[in-house]
């Protein structure tokens, strides 16, 4: 019997604030990674400055393919396609990646094959163990939170998706009010494990018959109660401050997505985005499906697979790959890319 | 030694092959939208029609500043990929002292300019291929100052749109025989990089960043804020 020949993908993901390489094998093997993050730069502003992010996307992007290909012990004759995250994200930033990546398709000759970010984020899921479909992912990040079914590897459609602002970004926003540092989501998850529920903030959206998030009111009851108590000279323990907001987000997010597993009832549940490394979060998710009578396989990929890197965004290109789903070099950055809404989405 | 070079630094697209310092073939599109779309195409079909490929050039050229910082990091990204992969030399050319060869010919100071808001440029002035004020960001009133010290009589505006301040240049440098670019003149021509280039530093890929002349707002603001000095760029970027 013919071995069947391996696929190697060397993908560019230049979304946000961080610029990442990686060499990824049938789209499940992890042969290189490389991430250069611009925490340090941002964390003068309090939050990602876009011509600031895009600087720095092109002073290391030549140096960061390099090491890719010498991590992987590759070159480039050994590839079968080059991958890019074209979109959603900031689009100054989003340029480097692309041109860096048909730039490479042009000197190489290798194919082009564009991705996209949230498909990229939940594709993390195959670089643990294999996705069985359908599947549904709940993507928690500083830009997103949705809950998507995986018809096929594919074909993605959001069945639920905040009205407002994202998980995440409802945690820097709440950690400038504590006065913690951006980005806020480690500490504001560390201080509520130290901490209890006691301030019984809303749980929008939890009743409502959609699996919709809304994350402003919180945001806003959260700003409220640290306004009204300064006002009267109080001290409120940051802990327990921590703990209550965590609590009223992780309660919305689990109540709303084991919803949808029930509905759908997935043959596999992923967990991706930057907040999918919030404990809380994990901890209540791994219990609830742990006590479903017909419970999914869980994939939560590690914490280093969780934030933006461009091995997430290889394994998704291999499956556009084996679909036969490639780029020409006219491939442009879409700020605003989203995927498909359910035909059900309500 | 064969130079393919690029421009995408102002809204004029430009693509160019050069055999040393004689222009073999170039492409121009005014006041281009989207130079991110077009720019692999147009390299594309300019080899094509040469019957060359990318791996025939010997030197990647592209104006690596002042212009706008988005279109300056399309071409500068395309370059150093190129450069870097195929294992060439990459040089960067001033983009005014490239505008500034539109009046190669002309015993004339060649002020070269792109509109920076509020009055600001980015600007240099050349003479031949000489730079006599340094590229940098000026204001109009500043850069009018400069250019009047100078010995030079003749005088010529080119690179930005500046008949909407002719009034205030004519006062400022009243003793100058003036003119003021006009249409074409002010098109960047990568062929003008690629003849630059020959002489040209072969920059480093991996060093290479475009050559802004401004940080961002952002940075300014920082800094007024904090009092704190800005660091290499590299201590900003950790791997991890
Ligand atoms: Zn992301």
């Amino acid at each position: 019997m013919k071995e069947k020949k391996d696929i190697r993908i060397l993908a560019f993901e230049s979304s946000c604030d961080e610029t990442s390489t990686a060499v990824v094998k049938n789209g499940s093997e992890i042969e290189s990674l490389v991430v250069a993050t611009q925490i340090k730069s941002h964390a003068r502003f309090g939050g990602v400055v876009p011509e600031v992010a895009s600087r720095h996307h092109i002073e290391v992007i030549t140096q960061i393919t390099r090491e890719a290909l010498e991590e992987a012990k590759v070159s480039w004759e050994d590839l079968d396609a080059i991958a890019v995250t074209h979109g959603p994200g900031l689009v100054g930033a989003l340029l480097i990646g692309i041109n860096a990546a048909k730039a490479a398709s042009m000197a190489t000759g290798l194919p082009l094959i564009g991705v996209d970010h949230i498909m990229g984020h939940i594709s993390a899921a195959q670089l643990v163990e294999p996705v069985e479909y359908p599947a549904l992912a709940l993507q928690v990040s500083g830009g997103h939170t949705e809950i998507v079914l995986l018809k096929d590897p594919t074909h993605f459609e959001i069945v639920g998706d905040t009205r407002d602002d994202a998980a995440g970004e409802a945690y820097d926003k709440i950690g400038r009010v504590l006065g913690v540092n951006y980005p806020a989501g480690k500490t504001i998850d560390q201080w509520a494990h130290q901490g209890k529920d006691t301030f019984g903030f809303p749980r929008a959206m939890i009743d409502e018959d959609n699996y919709d998030f809304s994350f402003s009111g919180l945001k806003s009851a959260f700003i409220n109660t640290c306004h009204h108590a300064d006002q009267l000279g109080q001290e409120l323990d940051k802990y327990d401050l921590a703990a209550s907001f965590q609590a009223a987000v992780v309660d919305v997010l689990a109540e709303k997505t084991m919803r949808a597993i029930r509905q759908y009832q997935p043959k596999t549940f992923i967990m991706g985005g930057g907040v999918a490394a919030n404990l809380g979060l994990r901890e209540r998710m791994n219990k609830e499906i742990a006590a479903l009578e017909k419970a999914p396989k869980v994939i939560l990929p590690p914490l280093k697979l969780c934030g933006d890197n461009a091995a997430m965004i290889a394994a998704a290109a291999y499956n556009q790959y084996l679909a036969g789903n490639f780029a020409d070099l006219t491939l442009d950055a879409d700020p605003s890319m989203e995927l498909p809404y359910a035909e059900d989405y309500k | 030694m064969k130079i393919l070079s690029i421009s995408t630094a102002t809204s004029d697209l430009s693509v160019a092959l050069n055999e040393a310092d004689h222009l073999v073939s170039e492409k121009i599109e005014e006041n281009q939208r989207n130079h991110s779309v077009d720019l692999d195409p147009d390299i594309a079909s300019l080899l094509a029609e040469n019957g060359l490929s990318l791996k025939d050039i010997d030197r990647f050229a592209v104006a690596i500043g002042p212009g706008s910082y988005t279109g300056l990091r399309v071409g500068l990204t395309t370059a150093k990929m190129f450069a870097s992969i195929l294992n060439k030399e990459l040089v960067g050319v001033s983009t005014l002292q490239a505008l500034a060869q539109n009046f190669a010919g002309e015993d004339a100071l060649i002020v070269a300019a792109l509109d920076a808001r509020n009055k600001n440029f980015f600007a240099g002035a050349y003479r031949g291929k000489e730079a006599v004020i340094a590229d940098g960001h000026y204001h109009l009133s500043e850069l009018l100052e400069q250019v009047g010290a100078l010995p030079d009589q003749k005088v010529i505006f080119a690179g930005s749109d500046f008949s909407k301040y002719q009034e205030e240049i004519a006062a400022g440098l009243a003793d100058k025989d003036l003119r003021l670019a006009e249409g074409e003149e002010n098109l960047l021509h990568a062929g003008a990089i690629g003849r630059l280039a020959v002489s040209a530093p072969v920059l480093d890929p991996d060093q290479a960043v475009p050559n802004y002349l401004r940080r961002t707002q952002a940075e300014y603001d920082w800094a007024k804020k904090t009092g704190q000095e800005f660091a290499a760029d590299s201590a900003y970027v950790e791997e991890v």
